[in-house]
C-alpha cells in the first residue's frame, strides 16, 4: 500500500500527510492502514494516529510539540485549533 | 570504517587537496582574482573587509580566515594583503601551522602586477608539491561534517532533514564529529536540546546560546520578530515554534550533544556538537569551514546551488519537484520518501554512502558547478 502519511519517530502519536487525505479514506503509514481520516487532512498537516485526551501530549520527532485542548479522536486533524504550545 | 584522505602534519585528514589563495582585505581582491584566472582549479577567497569592522567582528573574522586556511581540505595557502590594513595577512599566515604557507603584501611586493606574478610562481610551486601527495587510508573518526539547511519548504522537516539526521547518527556511530548550527532555527527547542546535553555545563551553554539569539531576534526585528519566532507556516501545518524548529534540528540526529562551539571554533569533542551560527546559510557554512569541517550536508526544499570554497557541499532536496526542476544542482532526492516509497533510513543510508564517496574524491554538484559563495558573519557597524 502506498503511504500517504509520514511518522518520523516510533514515539510519534501523529503522522504528517504527504498529500491530501480525504475524509473516510485510510491513513497509511509504513505500508499499513492505521485508521480512517475523521475529516479532510491537507498535505503537510497532522493526523492523530491514536485518540488523545484533552491536555494530552502531541508527539512528533519523538518530542512533545503541542498539548491538546480537547479530546482528539483517532484520524482527526491536529493543529492550532485543538492544541496549544507547551512552553 | 575508513576513507582515503590527505594527511596533514597535525594528524588531520583532508578530503580535498586544494591550493587556497585568500585576501586579508578587500583592496587585495584584484590580485587574488588575477591569480585565480591563471589557475581556475585553485580555490580563491575574496574577503570583503579587512578594514572597517571593529571589536568582536574583527576577532570573529581573524579566527574564521585563519580557521579556513587551517582547514584540512587546504593543502597550501597563499595570503595576499595590501599592507596598511587592520587584518594583517602576515599575522594570518603565522596562524597556519600544518601546511606550506606564503604571504604577499601589495605595497611591499611591487604593486598589483608584480605581486600577481610572484603569486603565480608561488601557486605553481604549491601545485607541484601537492600533485605528488597520495591519498592514504584515514579513519572515519577524522571527519567533521557540517549540517546545514537553506531554502527550506514544508517537506524539509518531513524528508530531507530526518534523512540527514539518520546519516548524522551513522557518522557519530563511526566516531566522527557532526556539527548542527543555525541558532535562530533552534528557538523553541531549548528544553529538548538541553535534555540531550552530555553534561550540565553543555546544557547551560545551550540555554545561553539560544536565549541570547532569541533576544537579538526580538531586539532587531521588533514587531516583525514573529516572522522568525512564530511557528513558521501555520497554513502549511506547523502548530508551534517547537514543531518548526524540531524540523531543523532533526538534521542533528538523536545522539547526545557533547559541546557548544563559537562561530568558526574547532570542535574538541567527537560526536554531535552545536555551533552558534546565523540561519543565513552562507555565513553558517563559513563558520563550519573555519571550524575545520571537511564536508557539509545541506538540505533544501526550494533548491539552492550554493556550495562553499574548498569544502564539498552535498545537496539533499526534500521533494522530487525541485529535484527535477534543477537538474545538476542536487545530489540526493529525499523526495523519494514521498513518491517512491523509500524510508527515511534508506535515504539516510544513501546520504551516508554518497558522503563517503565524496570524501574519497567524487565531486558534488556544487563542485562541478564551481558554486562557492563566501561571506563572513558580521554583526557590528563598519567604520
Amino acid at each position: 500500500m502506498n503511504n500517504n502519511a509520514l511518522k518520523v519517530d516510533e514515539k510519534d502519536n501523529i503522522a504528517v500527510a504527504t498529500g491530501p487525505i480525504a475524509m473516510g479514506s485510510a491513513v497509511i503509514v509504513n505500508g499499513e492502514a492505521v485508521c480512517n481520516a475523521f475529516e479532510d487532512i491537507r498535505a503537510g498537516h497532522k493526523v492523530a494516529l491514536v485518540a488523545i485526551s484533552s491536555g494530552g501530549k502531541v508527539v512528533r520527532y519523538g518530542e512533545v510539540i503541542v498539548q491538546t485542548t480537547q479530546n482528539i479522536k483517532q484520524g482527526q486533524w491536529v493543529h492550532v485549533h485543538n492544541t496549544r504550545p507547551v512552553l | 570504517m575508513e576513507f582515503m584522505g590527505y594527511q596533514r602534519k597535525d594528524g588531520k585528514y583532508g578530503v580535498r587537496n586544494h591550493v587556497l589563495v585568500m585576501s586579508s582585505v578587500a583592496c587585495a581582491n584584484g590580485v587574488v582574482e588575477a591569480i585565480g584566472r591563471v589557475f581556475p582549479d585553485v580555490v580563491t577567497i575574496c574577503y570583503s573587509y579587512g578594514c572597517g569592522p571593529a571589536g568582536e567582528d574583527v576577532r570573529v573574522a581573524a579566527r574564521t580566515l585563519a580557521g579556513i586556511a587551517n582547514n584540512p581540505n587546504v593543502g597550501a595557502v597563499l595570503f595576499v594583503g595590501l599592507g596598511c590594513e587592520g587584518m594583517q595577512s602576515g599575522r594570518l599566515a603565522q596562524a597556519v601551522k600544518d601546511k606550506p604557507v606564503a604571504n604577499l603584501v601589495i605595497q611591499r611586493d611591487g604593486g598589483s602586477a608584480a605581486t600577481t606574478a610572484k603569486g603565480i610562481d608561488i601557486v605553481r610551486r604549491f601545485l607541484d608539491g601537492l600533485r605528488l601527495q597520495p591519498r592514504v587510508p584515514a579513519p572515519l573518526s577524522a571527519l567533521v561534517v557540517g549540517l546545514e539547511c537553506g531554502g527550506s519548504d514544508a517537506f524539509s522537516g518531513m524528508t530531507a532533514n530526518p534523512a540527514v539526521g539518520n546519516a548524522a547518527d551513522r557518522f557519530v556511530a563511526e566516531g566522527a564529529t557532526v556539527i548542527l548550527s543555525e541558532t535562530t532555527e533552534m528557538i523553541g527547542t531549548t528544553h529538548i536540546l538541553k535534555r540531550r546535553a552530555a553534561t550540565p555545563q553543555v546544557a547551560e551553554q545551550i540555554e545561553q546560546m539560544i536565549s541570547q539569539q532569541e533576544q537579538v531576534v526580538r531586539d532587531t526585528l521588533g514587531e516583525n520578530a514573529g516572522m522568525v519566532i512564530a511557528p513558521g507556516n501555520i497554513e502549511g501545518g506547523l502548530s508551534s515554534i517547537t514543531e518548526k524548529s524540531l524540523g531543523c534540528i532533526t538534521k542533528g540526529g538523536t545522539t547526545p550533544i557533547n559541546e557548544v562551539l563559537k562561530y568558526a571554533e574547532r570542535p574538541s569533542k567527537r560526536g554531535l556538537v552545536l555551533m552558534d551560527t546565523p540561519g543565513f546559510d552562507i555565513d553558517s557554512m563559513t563558520g563550519f569551514a573555519g571550524g575545520g569541517t571537511q564536508l557539509i550536508l545541506f538540505t533544501t526544499g526550494r533548491g539552492t546551488p550554493a556550495g562553499f570554497p574548498a569544502v564539498p557541499v552535498i545537496k539533499v532536496v526534500s521533494n522530487s519537484t525541485t529535484f527535477k526542476a534543477m537538474p545538476g544542482d542536487i545530489d540526493v532526492n529525499a523526495g523519494a520518501v514521498l513518491d517512491e516509497g523509500k524510508t527515511i533510513e534508506e535515504v539516510g543510508s544513501e546520504i551516508f554512502e554518497l558522503t563517503l564517496k565524496v570524501a574519497n574524491g567524487l565531486l558534488t554538484c556544487a563542485e562541478v558547478n564551481r558554486s562557492a559563495p563566501f561571506n563572513i558573519l558580521k554583526q557590528g557597524p563598519t567604520f
